[in-house]
């Protein structure tokens, strides 16, 4: 059952339009990510659902209304959309106290959220001594607060470094678990690529696909960059098992056709050292050169 | 009642509010040191009447006009600090009626507003008298008097929150806010209201400090300070007037910027 839906919604800033004709659903407890290059419209459509900004034509929906429409809208949706959405003079404890009060919660959960989010040691300190990151999870605290039964994340990774993004994902993959519907836009395919059931893709305002990741990342090939002493040996072998292979210098080969594990495993058997392996992610730019047969997609389709 | 008690709560946990209401006491005081030793002379542009006379004693205890403009200020942060801090997405998220969140602000920052008044009418009595009784003088003014420039020094400066509240909803940005108050009321007002004493007395600020007590004028800067004629407005229709301001800018901003979208 869909339980965010978008319509045919358009947003026009004059003559631009910045989101055209856009239409898809998103179902109870499924985690989508929302993805598009910076200025796709992703936060345009994430602000017109929330009721922040009107649609100049077509309707964005939640349980069937409008946002200004729902009753308790806190406890229906919570929303992370910009890392400074929280007064920078005030502590995070008083943050979380104003929304604890709108959101009639009781105020020990509170606690709890900074709990969560890790942030208890600093609650008493003013927002703006709070790094990027630390805004981050404020607003995902804030979020939290009231338990909705929807999230919607404007690029929540953003400011976070890498144990960050860890636990965010980790944040994202409990939340799917507790059968929440999580909205999450990103512009990157791998921040959400290990949580999300399908991806929405947007450009310039259009949707480009709703699939899912496997129906995504189909007929795009994974490039393994592979360091060995023994560079021709393992060419030949990989060449042999049916893999492409390009050597990029005298002790480094580029693979397409097998996947780092097995490209280690054959290597293994073949006693063949490997000092070094990086499979190169699929991120949202190439899958973006394919789908929109941008002029240099050749990149992508190699 | 639930949002007016969040946007009171929102102005306890921010120190702009006690930064404002500081000021507002420290000015008040240094303007009742000034005018308590400019007492008696006869010439110059800010010339007090002796301390020994109803008037004099008037002028010293009602030196609340500061807290007319920084209520003013206030309000005006009430509202347009949410879009300078972007924390309007917060606010509209969980009250989509904007309406509704108007109104709230407009009522906290009135409450808010009058504590300014209380306070700069404690310090402008309180120095006032000891001023008076420094110099030997007999307290003229009675109780009730006092009281009532009090209150009048309270409902003025709520009045003038509630100005600034929908002033903040329409202009949006914090700075021109607040540099819009600080000429209208120094410079535009003293202007228009020495040049044309017959408006004078409908001038926003000008009729907030005749609510306090204040003789028109009283609370001009530069040459319209000693600007005579025309006659000050009566404390209802002053208070009408300032009413009748703030509900037309709050409708003209809940009409036009209050609905507009929230970057």
């Amino acid at each position: 059952m869909a339980v965010i839906e978008f319509h045919d919604l358009t947003k026009r800033f004059g003559d631009l339009a910045a989101i055209d004709d856009l239409s898809f659903e998103v179902d109870s407890g499924q985690v989508v990510g929302f993805l598009g290059p910076n200025g796709a419209g992703k936060t345009t459509t994430l602000r017109i659902l929330l009721g922040l900004a009107t649609a100049t034509e077509g309707s964005a929906t939640i349980n069937g209304r409008r946002y200004e429409e729902l009753d308790r809208p806190l406890h229906v949706v919570g929303a992370v959309l910009d890392a400074s959405d929280a007064h920078p003079g005030r502590s995070a404890r008083d943050h979380l106290r104003i929304q604890a009060m709108l959101g009639k919660v009781n105020q020990s959960r509170i606690d709890e959220v900074l709990d969560l989010v890790d942030l208890t040691s600093a609650a008493d300190r003013r927002v703006g001594e709070f790094s990027l990151g630390m805004r981050q999870r404020l607003g995902l605290a804030t979020a939290l607060l009231t338990q909705p039964e929807i999230l919607v994340l404007d690029e929540p990774a953003n400011g976070l470094d890498p144990e960050g993004v860890h636990w965010l994902r980790q944040l994202l993959r409990d939340l799917a678990a507790e059968g929440r519907t999580v909205l999450v836009s990103s512009h990157l395919l791998a921040e959400v690529a290990h949580t999300a059931d399908s991806v929405v893709i947007l450009d310039r305002g259009r949707l480009v696909t709703h699939s899912t990741l496997d129906e995504l990342t189909v007929g795009v090939v994974q490039v393994v960059r592979i360091r060995t002493p023994k560079a021709d040996e393992l060419r030949l072998a990989l060449e042999l098992e049916g893999a492409e292979v390009k050597t990029v210098a005298p002790d480094r080969l580029e693979v397409c056709g097998s996947t780092s594990e097995q490209i280690g495993n054959l290597a293994a058997t073949r006693s063949i050292p490997i000092f070094g392996s990086e499979a190169e992610s699929t991120d949202l730019e190439d899958i973006f050169l394919k789908l929109t047969n941008h002029a240099d997609g050749t990149k992508a389709l190699r | 009642m639930l949002l007016v008690r969040v946007e009171l709560l929102k102005l306890r946990t921010v120190r702009v509010t006690y930064g404002l209401i500081l000021t507002v006491v420290a000015l008040t005081g240094l303007f009742a040191i000034i005018e308590s030793f400019e007492a008696g002379k006869t010439s110059g542009t800010y010339a007090v009447a002796s301390l020994n006379t109803a008037a004099g004693q008037v002028t010293l205890t009602t030196l609340t006009s500061w807290s007319m403009i920084l209520a003013a200020v206030l309000g005006l942060i009430v509202a347009s600090g949410e879009f300078s801090h972007a924390s309007a997405t917060l606010t509209y998220l969980a009250t989509p009626d904007r309406k509704r969140v108007l109104l709230a602000k407009l009522l906290a920052a009135a409450f808010v507003g009058a504590i300014f008044g209380l306070a700069a009418a404690a310090v402008s009595t309180g120095l006032g008298l000891a001023f008076t009784a420094g110099h030997g003088d007999p307290i003229l003014l009675g109780g009730v008097t006092m009281v009532g420039h009090a209150a009048g020094a309270m409902l003025g400066a709520a009045l003038m929150a509630m100005i600034g509240v929908g002033l903040g909803s329409l202009v949006r940005s914090q700075l021109v806010g607040i540099i819009t108050i600080f000429i209208w009321a120094l410079v535009v007002e003293s202007l228009i209201g020495g040049l044309f004493t017959s408006i004078r007395p409908y001038l926003p600020y000008t009729a907030s400090t005749t609510l306090a007590g204040i003789k028109l004028g009283g609370a001009a800067f530069g040459p319209a300070h000693s600007v005579k004629g025309g006659s000050a407005l009566s404390f209802a229709a002053a208070a009408i007037l300032l009413v009748g301001v703030a509900a037309l800018i709050s409708f003209v901003a809940a009409r036009t910027t209050v609905r507009r979208d929230v970057a």
